[in-house]
């Protein structure tokens, strides 16, 4: 090849003439492709949970929001790493630890209980980024936590509740009386109150975020007193969804994400967490150089959170629950815990 | 509320809760009345849970699902048969490896095969309306599931077998005088293993009660400890079908009235209410020790033949 280029002048020129335009096209090729960030490393984002992945509830709604962003930025920009059931602190931390050492970019343990633990881990990975959630404490740099206001999306669903029940007994079916359920009931029970104040809420918990067959025979025990509307956080009240479609005429307001698969007839709406949008805030966060040190809240003021609903509300109720969603949205109306 | 209707709630909540107990719980007994300790019976049930739930979503026929749950459970039994009898392993350590085994087994081909929370067809609840005229009870009767109905038939089952039949008699002498049996030309491993065989068929019944009859799907951790608090029922009940039922129930009755306090809003703190039938169980267990000669004394002790004690 070399020998042939040399051996007549007008040929040499020319592959001379043409290796420059080689190289100006490539060299463009590669501006372009830099500019767009094609050659950028992919992101690398862990995502610890103390369920599944498709456990129909909390650990759902945040995969889902991963994916969705994933598929924004193409699969060979976003890599996704799961690791589930590890509700125990020293296999998560452990988890934790590995994806820090590994080099990932974002490591979101989802639920309240890895707090205490990421504020061990994070100080030992300052390039990381760590969130968790259900919280607001960031006690380092490095560290994201999202809180969504569970109580907006509950308040509007007592409010379906109280402006629907024809029994006017609505029951609640709990996990722990703790963090995220106390708002989530405390705010259901508000919203039923400013629309029927004959109405009565009860509420029990099964003390476990996963039994499954215990939350059902609270829902059932519930119906069996009366209750003709039922609502509850966290990963077991799809055992109370699946009771609660046993009998005709009983509805269930969901929260986390919409459960209407689990029992279309029965699942009336849903306040569902757009995780998707605090994924994408977190990765423009941290390409901004801003690795954490901050809450990121979900509420409908910044339209993180909706309200969706699957069954048709008759239209007065509708219209309340689209006025009280504004002004909750607005900020005129305040759903505040104590 | 009326007293009816309190009865009716309680008894409602509490069937259905006492039932996989009850079934777990005799199936431990025929176990531990043999001398076999097993500790594994919670992870046989999830793998019962399982196989029940994952025949019934595939095949749309729960009948055939509780079938193979108990031949699955057998066949843990078997495992554990092998471990403790054939190869005299600690029984204890040998139970906790079933344990996370079907706990661990049951997750996984759960994650692979099926994924998330999928509702299954199950066993519908009869509904036999000449029960209904029966007082305070008529209503919760009448609304039974046929699996709760075959439980309640187990109880003097269990007891006639246990005491009425010359294989019982046998189970009875391998688990308290295995020498004296085996002299008496009883196969002390054979009727060991057929007990331990009885009850992991029956604590993969048991599971498939859960997934089948009662949540109609499948979850992790599904069994929720269960498993465990029949092995207590068991000393509870003091190794006699009777005592397990009357274990069962009151544990059950307790979970459900503290339910019905929770519902009904009594002003305590709810966290009691969840403790107190484990704390009833525990008092029981402390005051009913040692004031009957009915345990297997040989419990968990393998047995060598060739052993001159």
């Amino acid at each position: 090849m070399f020998e042939r280029n040399v051996s007549g002048k007008n040929a040499s020129e020319k592959n001379v003439s043409r290796g420059k335009w080689k190289s100006v096209v490539l060299a463009f090729l590669l501006v372009c492709l830099l500019g767009t960030g094609a050659w950028s490393a992919p992101i690398k984002i862990a995502f610890v949970v103390p369920s599944t992945r498709d456990d129909m509830a909390w650990s759902q709604a945040m995969y889902e929001g991963i994916v969705a962003v994933q598929k924004k930025l193409g699969e060979a920009n976003l890599e996704l790493s799961i690791s589930e059931r590890l509700g125990n602190p020293v296999d998560a931390a452990a988890a934790i630890r590995q994806y820090a050492s590994q080099g990932y970019d974002i490591i979101i343990a989802h639920g309240t209980q890895y707090q205490s633990l990421l504020n061990d881990i994070a100080p030992d990975f300052p390039e990381t980024s760590f969130a968790y959630g259900t919280g607001y404490a960031t006690n380092h740099p490095n560290i994201f936590a999202y809180d969504p206001q569970a109580q907006e999306g509950a308040y509007l669903g007592g409010m379906i509740a109280g402006l629907m029940t024809k029994s006017g007994v609505i029951g609640l079916v709990g996990p722990v009386e703790a963090g995220d359920a106390i708002k989530y009931n405390k705010g259901f029970e508000m919203g039923v109150k400013a629309v029927n104040d004959k109405a009565v809420v009860r509420t029990a918990y099964t003390g476990s975020f996963n039994d499954l067959v215990g939350a059902g025979d609270i829902a059932k025990t519930a119906i069996k007193g009366g209750a003709d509307f039922l609502s509850g956080s966290s990963q077991q009240s799809v055992g109370a969804v699946k009771a609660a479609a046993e009998t005709e005429g009983v509805y269930w307001i969901a929260t986390d994400l919409n459960m209407k698969d689990i029992a279309p007839k029965t699942v009336l709406a849903a306040q569902v967490y757009r995780f998707e949008i605090v994924v994408q805030e977190m990765i423009d966060s941290r390409e901004k150089g801003v690795l954490g040190g901050r809450a990121i809240p979900l509420t409908f003021g910044n339209g993180y959170i909706e309200m969706q609903v699957n069954l048709p509300l008759p239209p007065d109720v509708a219209e309340k629950v689209e006025k009280a969603k504004a002004d909750i949205a607005s900020g005129a109306l305040k759903i505040e815990i104590d | 509320m009326e007293w009816a209707d309190l009865v009716s709630g309680v008894l409602a909540a509490a069937i259905p809760m006492a039932v996989p107990l009850l079934l777990v719980g005799l199936g431990e007994m025929f176990d531990q009345r043999a001398g076999m300790f097993n500790l594994g019976a919670e992870g046989i049930m999830m793998m019962g849970a399982f196989v029940a739930f994952f025949i019934d979503l595939k095949l749309q026929t729960p009948w055939l699902g509780l079938l193979a749950a108990l031949l699955v459970g057998a066949a843990f039994g078997l495992l554990m048969g092998l471990v403790c009898v054939t190869f005299r392993s600690p029984q204890g350590i040998a139970g906790i490896g079933i344990y996370m085994l079907g706990w661990g087994l049951s997750g996984t081909l759960f994650r692979v095969y099926v994924g998330g929370p999928t509702p299954i067809q199950g066993i519908a609840s009869l509904n036999l309306s000449s029960l209904r005229g029966v007082p305070y009870v008529g209503s919760v009767l009448a609304v039974l599931n046929p699996m709760d109905y075959a439980a309640f038939f187990l109880i003097p089952l269990s007891g006639w077998l246990l005491f009425k039949t010359a294989w019982g008699l046998k189970a009875r002498a391998v688990g308290t005088t295995p020498r004296a049996a085996d002299t008496l030309g009883i196969g002390v491993s054979r009727v060991r293993y057929q007990c331990v065989v009885l009850g992991g068929a029956m604590a993969g019944l048991a599971g498939a009660y859960l997934s089948v009859c009662q949540a109609k799907m499948f979850a992790d951790n599904i069994t929720a400890g269960r498993g465990f608090i029949a092995v207590a029922l068991v000393y509870f009940g003091r190794w006699s079908p009777w005592g397990v039922a009357v274990g069962a129930a009151i544990f059950s009755l307790a979970v459900a009235a503290q339910r019905l306090i929770q519902f009904y809003g009594a002003k305590f703190p709810y966290e009691l209410a969840l403790v107190i039938p484990y704390v009833l169980v525990i008092v029981v267990l402390a005051c009913s020790r040692n004031r009957d000669k009915s345990e297997p004394t040989a419990l968990g002790k393998p047995y060598y033949r060739e052993y001159r004690g």
